[in-house]
């Protein structure tokens, strides 16, 4: 088990290296360089000039990105070129509140889901099986942006409940309450699409497991229902309901880059979209990195989960 | 407990959390503004964008101002100023007694500071900043001179009659030197200077508070602080104005301003900015390089059609590039209406009488662009009922900038904000043919000789009705040439809470939440 876990982490230099190569080519072959968006329409030859100089974007690009490598090397992520700030405090600051969105999205979706599936389940062709079918249809094939309109329509500017946007009232502001109506919208709204994937997929895999053997045999011991739903029924079917959470894990971290953006929640998602648009090289790479490294541990624990579930799965 | 039970008690315990949690309204001294995205620093020197100007010009300030409506220049920490006979000298008196925010007191030694830094390489802060826009502002400054600690002078390689209006530009706002070099790389995010607020805190992505600073030398403002806030989403900022949450926002979407017009709970206003939004035509490409050709496709857009139905009256029809009813605007310049009969005649005669095919570049935003994808669909539509067919690429704004350096051009949609009404600060750059790009942002190749030589006698004469005179006889051959078709100026809109009070848009799209008192 330990050899196992030092191996995923080792081979997480690798994934970094690979996709720090990536975002590098990708931004500075796609068109417009950080020098010319800055300057915009304004441009005259000399300022672009002394700018590309300045940024050190006349260098070849295996310098440019060694230079850059080097600095990261010695825990230095650069300086934003658009910002002018340290890219790590930056990228850091902002990935936790993405964390706390996505933990939060993660957490409805997986009790929502789960409940809901089971429930589907051992009321199977019921009305409440019915309406969460229509539900899931309805969530899934939303898109998040209009989802979170309408939400904040409903809520903020018809019902007066909650705040439109943001983390925190701008004044008097900054309690747990405040963060909690601020994360209420966001959070529901990014949760949306997968909770009915989850409930779905629990659904199913719930009615397989109900049908087999040894859940007959329990019920024929005599134990409760919610005992045999609960205890023995649901831990096994939940292999493939873990591989669909760490999956959706992803989804939701790259899926909030949206959610951020109509809730103007100081997320990750949207300053690398910023950085994307300014082509700020050093901002997306740090960015981007945060992001590989949380999916490479998030996929991890899904891998180690499946053992503890599973006696029967070991690892090599 | 069942699934179904744990459900419905969480449903109710939500609905409960949110009954009982009240959105909360400012605090009586505390204006929020909800600005359409998150200043990137607020050294004005260091920047090029709207929104970061917008505050941090609340920090800062240049020797020279634009009065509160119009963008004709005002005394600002220059008391006074004179010009030498041949526009090569200009001395500017500083007001005396006037401190930063630090403490520093503001001299001509920190006036040289500020520009020095953006112009000198071997100035002690040009390696703490980039200075984006220093050539374009003060390429033409070959020495600032200290005269006494209140007289500054500023020598130029070459007369430029606008250079009080260089000098207006945030670019050319005074900084505290000992702040600077205190702060370092970091002084781009807290500047400190002489203005109205002094920076406060900056909560990434959250919000930009600013401090009133009570010994501002034109008095201090009327309330505490304010609260700047990044929402990027129009919605979201309708919303938190409606709710009471928010004071302030611009860049109101055309399709809302119905909608605001009717609300008891907001006010709204209207300004044209000192903005221009056209479709440059690569005037040395075929058959663009036909006057009749350019003439033909300004009368075939029906520009009426942009403004009201796409725009909603968020635009003003353009004649020309220069902003109207402004000091060198021509009142009697030819307008080119909507006439597609006129503009097949003209098609004709250049031996065009079934059109031809071309195609025409669009970015999918960009700052000062309005609705181009819309407003480009319309003006397709319009060529092809004279016979262009005109293939719509739209790209992203910085592909698309980069795009244009190529010369590749045909049509093109841009626009352009001045931020000043003076002719030299659109004329020179878009239609000087020494702006040709690369070299400048003259990307419609635009050359007629003695249309330069009036803009480069207009530069050199400092008297504003002469120089009136020579504009306005550049615009009408200019309008004549046709090196673009003329489209729209931004109306700019905003919408305030009933609580704000005194509150102007600028023309030169400034944002001066100084002015305003809170009820």
């Amino acid at each position: 088990m330990t050899r196992f876990l030092a191996r995923r982490l080792l081979q997480l230099g690798p994934v970094l290296l690979g996709v720090s190569v990536i975002v590098f080519l990708v931004l500075h072959l796609s068109p417009g360089d950080p020098a010319e968006v800055m300057l915009g329409a304004n441009a005259n030859r000399e300022d672009l000039e002394r700018l590309r100089h300045q940024m050190g974007l006349d260098q070849p690009l295996h310098v440019q990105y060694l230079t850059w490598i080097g600095h990261v090397a010695r825990g230095d992520l650069g300086r934003s070129l658009w910002m002018k700030r340290p890219v790590l405090g930056e990228v850091l600051e902002r990935f936790k509140a993405t964390l706390l969105l996505t933990g939060s999205a993660l957490f409805l979706s997986t009790v929502g889901g789960i409940a809901l599936g089971i429930v589907s389940a051992t009321h199977a062709n019921s009305l409440l099986d019915r309406l969460s079918a229509v539900a899931s249809l309805f969530g899934a094939s939303m898109p998040v942006f209009w989802l979170g309109l309408v939400l904040m329509v409903i809520f903020a500017l018809w019902l007066g409940w909650l705040p439109a946007s943001g983390m925190y009232a701008p004044y008097g502001g900054g309690g747990l309450r405040d963060l909690l109506a601020h994360l209420a919208l966001p959070a529901v709204t990014l949760a949306a699409a997968s909770v009915t994937i989850i409930a779905r997929l629990t659904r199913a895999t719930m009615l397989e497991t109900l049908g087999q053997d040894y859940v007959r045999t329990a019920r024929a011991k005599g134990l409760g229902d919610r005992v045999v739903v609960w205890r023995h029924a649901l831990k096994n079917a939940l292999i493939p309901i873990v591989t669909v959470v760490g999956v959706q894990t992803g989804y939701l971290l790259g899926g909030a880059v949206l959610t951020e953006t109509v809730f103007a929640w100081p997320g990750v998602g949207t300053l690398v979209v910023q950085g994307i648009l300014a082509r700020d090289v050093p901002l997306v790479q740090g960015g981007v990195l945060v992001i590989a490294v949380s999916f490479v541990l998030v996929n991890l624990a899904v891998d180690t989960l499946y053992a503890w579930l599973d006696p029967r799965i070991k690892f090599q | 407990m069942t699934a179904g039970r744990l459900v419905s008690l969480v449903l109710m315990f939500s609905i409960a959390f949110a009954l009982s949690a009240p959105v909360a309204a400012q605090p009586a001294g505390t204006l929020v503004v909800g600005v359409v995205a998150e200043p990137v620093a607020l050294d004005p020197a260091q920047v090029t964008d709207f929104n970061s100007n917008r505050v941090g010009r609340r920090i800062v300030e240049p020797l020279v101002a634009f009065a509160d409506e119009t963008t004709q220049i005002v005394p600002g920490l220059a008391e006074s100023w004179t010009i030498s006979p041949e526009g090569l000298q200009y001395t500017f008196k500083l007001r005396r007694g006037v401190k930063f925010h630090d403490g520093t007191p503001f001299n001509a030694a920190a006036v040289k500071f500020s520009i020095e830094r953006q112009i000198d390489p071997e100035h002690p802060a040009a390696k703490l900043a980039k200075y984006p826009f220093a050539n374009y502002f003060f390429g033409n400054v070959k020495a600032i001179d200290v005269v006494d600690d209140a007289t500054v002078r500023f020598v130029l390689k070459e007369p430029r009659a606008s250079f009080l209006v260089v000098m207006a530009a945030a670019a050319a706002s005074v900084v505290s030197p000992t702040a600077m070099m205190k702060a370092g790389v970091d002084f781009a995010s807290a500047p400190v200077g002489t203005g109205p607020f002094r920076f406060g805190s900056w909560t990434r992505g959250q919000q930009v508070v600013l401090e009133k600073f009570p010994e501002y030398w034109r008095g201090a403002v009327k309330f505490d602080r304010v609260v700047y806030r990044p929402i990027v989403e129009d919605q979201a900022r309708l919303t938190e104005l409606l709710t009471g949450t928010l004071d302030l926002i611009v860049g109101v979407p055309p399709d809302f301003v119905a909608q605001l017009e009717g609300s008891p709970k907001v006010n709204l206003m209207k300004q044209v900015g000192a903005h221009v939004w056209y479709l440059g035509i690569n005037n040395q490409k075929k058959p663009f390089d036909d006057k009749r050709v350019r003439q033909a496709l300004n009368y075939a857009v029906n520009k009426d059609a942009i403004v009201k139905d796409v725009l909603k009256s968020t635009g003003a029809i353009s004649r020309g590039p220069v902003l109207p009813g402004t000091w060198g605007a021509n009142p009697d310049l030819p307008v080119y209406v909507y006439d597609p009969a006129r503009a097949k005649k003209l098609l004709a005669e250049a031996g065009y009488p079934n059109g031809f095919s071309t195609t025409m570049w669009v970015p999918e935003s960009g700052s000062g662009m309005q609705s181009p994808s819309a407003m480009a669909v319309v003006i397709q539509s319009n060529l092809k009922a004279v016979g262009v067919n005109a293939a719509m690429q739209t790209m992203e704004w910085g592909a698309y900038i980069a795009k244009l350096r190529t010369k590749e051009q045909e049509l093109f949609a841009l626009s352009w904000a001045a931020g000043s009404e003076d002719p030299d600060m659109v004329m020179y750059p878009l239609f000087h043919s020494s702006q040709w790009s690369p070299n400048g942002p003259n990307r419609a190749l635009y050359k007629n000789e003695k249309f330069d030589a009036l803009l480069a006698e207009a530069r050199h004469v400092t008297d504003q009705g002469k120089r009136a005179a020579l504009y306005r006889e550049a615009q009408r051959i200019l309008v004549d040439d046709a090196p673009w078709v003329f489209v729209d100026h931004e109306i700019q809109i905003a919408a305030t809470s009933k609580r704000v009070q005194g509150f102007k848009l600028h023309p030169s799209f400034d944002l001066r939440v100084e002015a305003i008192s809170l009820r």
